[in-house]
């Protein structure tokens, strides 16, 4: 079989995003830029009571999607349909129509239409096994994400879902580059989308692991993490393809690493040991031992992973390197996280722009990086990492470089 | 050639724990679709399903642990240990994990609903929302086997297993491991089984024909489901004489197909089987067999066998549909390729069960008697519904 080779460079040439700082990737930037949270009082499930009630929701999105096709999707899908058309229409402007036909889908997603799930599930409580319209189920699966964006904008190249908890759009990416590389399909739509659910909701809280406030990764008061939900997409070709095409190219996907903990069921290793891994493997996809300027971390607000991954970056790269959690803007999009702050940090290498750590006033003793505080900082970025970790002990890291 | 040694295989299965026993099961053209006692099935149309009954976990995994597991967990860590006796050795420390699921933890997420609704959204058990993730299985398998390389759960309905095998060999031949435990794991449960019954996909008695799995017989008019785990032990440079050797893998998309149905494109799945049979480096004519995706669906086997006789004209190999066996969805599709690898391992070709007669479009008939016949390589199909598509070969020899 034909192996990834790692010497042939992957190009970025769309990019979408929805989350709870904007419905689109101008929106997002410009939240980005203006320090500006998208963190509130939880709206979903009223009538619910829950031990925290702070969320980074979405909002309606009714208006951004056409009714007819949207009538059997789940708001995991619809919100997948909308980052994937923006990134889509970015990479075709200007440029030689992408050839969909050879175009595979990879979505990363936590838990897909669960959402409607529970809904029918409800329903079928109080009205009866044979009494509630299967309809509302078909996309409960966490293949739906994926089969919704490959339906709605007619590719052909293939379909794969990954769902590997919070790691799950890392390693969706990860993947797609892999295909790209050993031209088993042409272009990738990558990505991920996760809707907040009450399985989700209760979940963490039950863990303790949720903040009351919007979450403050690697403050000395950090109590947990902020839920939230989005969906992103990547498109992604080989380099040469995507001249070809006379496409912007508007970042290179150097490589990635995977690895896993092999320790507990939800709570990282406390040293890291993974999360360094995966780093490492990440960098030694590019054969030139690239130096980092800058780590989009997981960074979600826990005691445990703030602090592992603090240890990991300092045995990866060292301690001269800034790190921010973008998850203080928009909390943590679980599934979808390791595609929406894939895109955050192509988007601070357009930019030259590295996002901040909102809210950080005095770091933890045993979070002793430079975590970018408050206000977005200029800096020159050629390489960039950005992490995702997820139950499991599933590590993913994504290398990006300058275009 | 870069290709990947099978070298152990560890099946729980309907009716076979251990891959001598689910041999045994496929030689005799024994199929383990009963009546279900699992569930209420009254009001359905569908009464069957293979379903895991003589198999304990504790067997394989500590008391302790135990608890912390779902029955997916259980079922494949159960694996996990069986594929290693299988091949003798435990992977290094490096190896990686690929697990395919078409439902996933659906049962564990329904149990964890039932709790919330009973206690309120703060009292739900943590255990229960732990093992709701869909990699809880692959997780738990490098916990047990100490696996630090990738661990990914791949979820694509009936391809699930087939696109965990072939990312897991892409990183064997890679380089990124030196080996991997690909695998897939289902559970058969009220929830899909009542789904798929409305949706009408299950198959049912009907004009006096009996409730049963019939691929490509014009009878057909549904799938049955199943349930288990394989786990299959893949590796760079086998430690043992292999089963045999994943050569290649293709991937597209039916865009003819709807949400939870077939479509019509069979030149899209042509066109994957065409691709891993040139990413397995042959020629057409090199194909000595085929193990089909065919279910018993009306639309998803007509694809199939549009496509088998579209790719292969005249000259269509030998034919052989395993679903009748142990159903659809069985081990993520695991059980598919296990009857394939044993099939290559044994130089035999296995019966297709439930076949009687044949689809009036049909140009071929499957093999209905098991016999021996000179394997060199096998095309492993999996075609969802939804259109997702990934076909693999499997070969004899390493290059």
């Amino acid at each position: 079989m034909r192996k990834p080779d790692t010497s042939t460079r992957l190009a970025i040439t769309g990019i979408g995003i929805i989350c709870s700082i904007g419905r689109n990737r101008d929106e997002v930037w410009q939240s980005i830029v203006e320090s500006r949270a998208g963190i509130g009082k939880l709206t979903k499930f009223p009538g619910e009571t829950f031990p925290t009630d702070v969320a980074a929701e979405v909002g309606e999105i009714d208006d951004l999607v056409d009714k007819r096709e949207s009538k059997r999707m789940s708001r995991s899908d619809l919100l997948a349909v909308i980052a994937a058309s923006e990134a889509i229409a970015q990479a075709n402007e200007n440029a030689s129509p992408l050839p969909r036909e050879r175009a595979v889908v990879s979505t990363g997603t936590s838990t897909g239409g669960l959402l409607e799930g529970e809904s029918f599930y409800f329903d079928r409580l109080v009205r009866g096994r044979g009494r509630v319209a299967v309809s509302r189920v078909l996309q409960q699966p966490t293949s739906g994400p994926s089969d919704a964006v490959a339906r709605a904008l007619n590719l052909g190249g293939g379909v794969l879902s990954n769902a590997t908890a919070c790691a799950s759009a890392g390693a969706a990416i990860g993947m797609a580059g892999d295909l790209l590389r050993s031209h088993h399909a042409d272009v990738a739509v990558a990505g991920g989308s996760d809707a907040l659910c009450r399985l989700t909701y209760s979940g963490f809280n039950v863990l303790q692991a949720v903040d009351e406030n919007p979450c403050t990764p690697f403050a000395a008061d950090r109590k947990g993490i902020t839920l939230g939900e989005g969906a992103s997409y990547l498109v992604i070709e080989r380099w040469d393809d995507a001249v070809a095409r006379g496409a912007k190219i508007l970042a290179e996907l150097c490589g990635y690493g995977a690895t896993c903990d092999a320790h507990h069921p939800t709570a990282p290793h406390e040293d890291g040991r993974g999360a360094q891994a995966a780093m490492r493997g990440a960098l030694a996809e590019s054969a030139d031992a690239p130096r980092v300027d800058y780590i989009n971390a997981h960074g979600t607000g826990t005691l445990l992973n703030d602090s592992a991954e603090t240890k990991a970056i300092l045995a990866a790269v060292g301690d001269a390197v800034p790190v921010s959690s973008s998850k203080s803007y928009f909390g943590h999009t679980l599934g979808a996280s390791g595609g929406v702050e894939a895109v955050i940090t192509v988007l601070a290498l357009q930019n030259q722009l590295a996002p901040p750590t909102l809210r950080l006033d005095t770091a933890a003793a045993d979070c002793t990086l430079d975590y970018i505080p408050h206000t977005p900082r200029p800096m020159a970025m050629t390489n960039v990492l950005s992490n995702t970790f997820g139950f499991g002990g599933s590590n993913v890291s994504l290398l990006f470089r300058r275009a | 050639m870069n290709r990947v040694a099978i070298t152990g295989i560890g099946i729980v299965a309907p009716g076979a724990v251990g891959i001598e026993p689910f041999r045994a099961m496929l030689d005799a053209g024994m199929t383990s679709i009963r009546t279900i006692d699992r569930f209420d099935t009254a009001g359905l149309s569908a009464h069957t399903a293979a379903l895991v009954t003589d198999f304990k976990a504790r067997d394989y995994i500590l008391a302790m642990k135990l608890r912390r597991m779902n029955t997916l967990s259980r079922y494949a860590v159960s694996a996990a240990r069986l594929a290693i006796d299988d091949a003798g050795a435990q992977p290094p420390s490096e190896s990686g994990v690929a697990i395919g699921t078409a439902f996933g933890p659906v049962q564990t997420s329904v149990d964890y609903m039932q709790e919330y609704v009973a206690k309120g959204a703060a009292l739900a058990p943590p255990q229960l929302f732990a093992e709701s993730v869909a990699n809880a299985p692959g997780s738990h398998i490098a916990i047990e086997l100490d696996l630090r390389g990738f661990n990914l759960t791949v979820t694509q309905r009936e391809s699930s297993l087939l696109a965990a095998a072939m990312f897991a060999s892409s990183q064997i031949v890679k380089g990124t491991v030196p080996s991997a435990i690909i695998g897939g794991v289902e559970e058969v449960n009220e929830m899909v089984f009542s789904v798929l019954d409305r949706l009408g996909a299950l198959a049912h008695a009907e004009d006096g024909v009996s409730e049963a799995v019939r691929p490509f017989d014009r009878r057909r008019n549904g799938m049955s489901i199943g349930e288990g785990s394989a786990i299959f032990i893949a590796e760079g440079t086998p430690s043992r004489q292999p089963y045999g050797w994943l050569a290649g893998f293709g991937i597209a998309r039916d865009t003819t197909a709807t949400i939870s149905d077939w479509g019509t494109g069979d030149a899209q799945v042509a066109a994957a089987m065409a691709a891993a049979i040139d990413d397995a480096g042959i020629q057409l004519s090199d194909v000595d067999a085929i193990y089909a995706s065919a279910n018993g669906t009306k639309r998803g086997d007509l694809l199939e066998l549009r496509a088998i006789q579209r790719l292969f004209g005249d000259s269509v190999p030998p034919v052989v549909a395993t679903k009748a066996y142990f159903g659809e969805y069985a081990a993520g599709g695991g059980f598919d390729l296990a009857a394939a690898l044993l099939a290559m391992r044994d130089q035999k070709l296995h019966a297709s069960l439930g076949f009687g007669e044949r689809d009036p479009e049909m140009r071929f008939t499957p093999v209905t008697v098991p016999r021996a016949a000179n394997l060199r390589n096998i095309l492993v199909n999996s075609i969802s519904a939804g259109g997702g598509i990934v076909c693999a070969v499997i070969s004899r020899e390493a290059a």
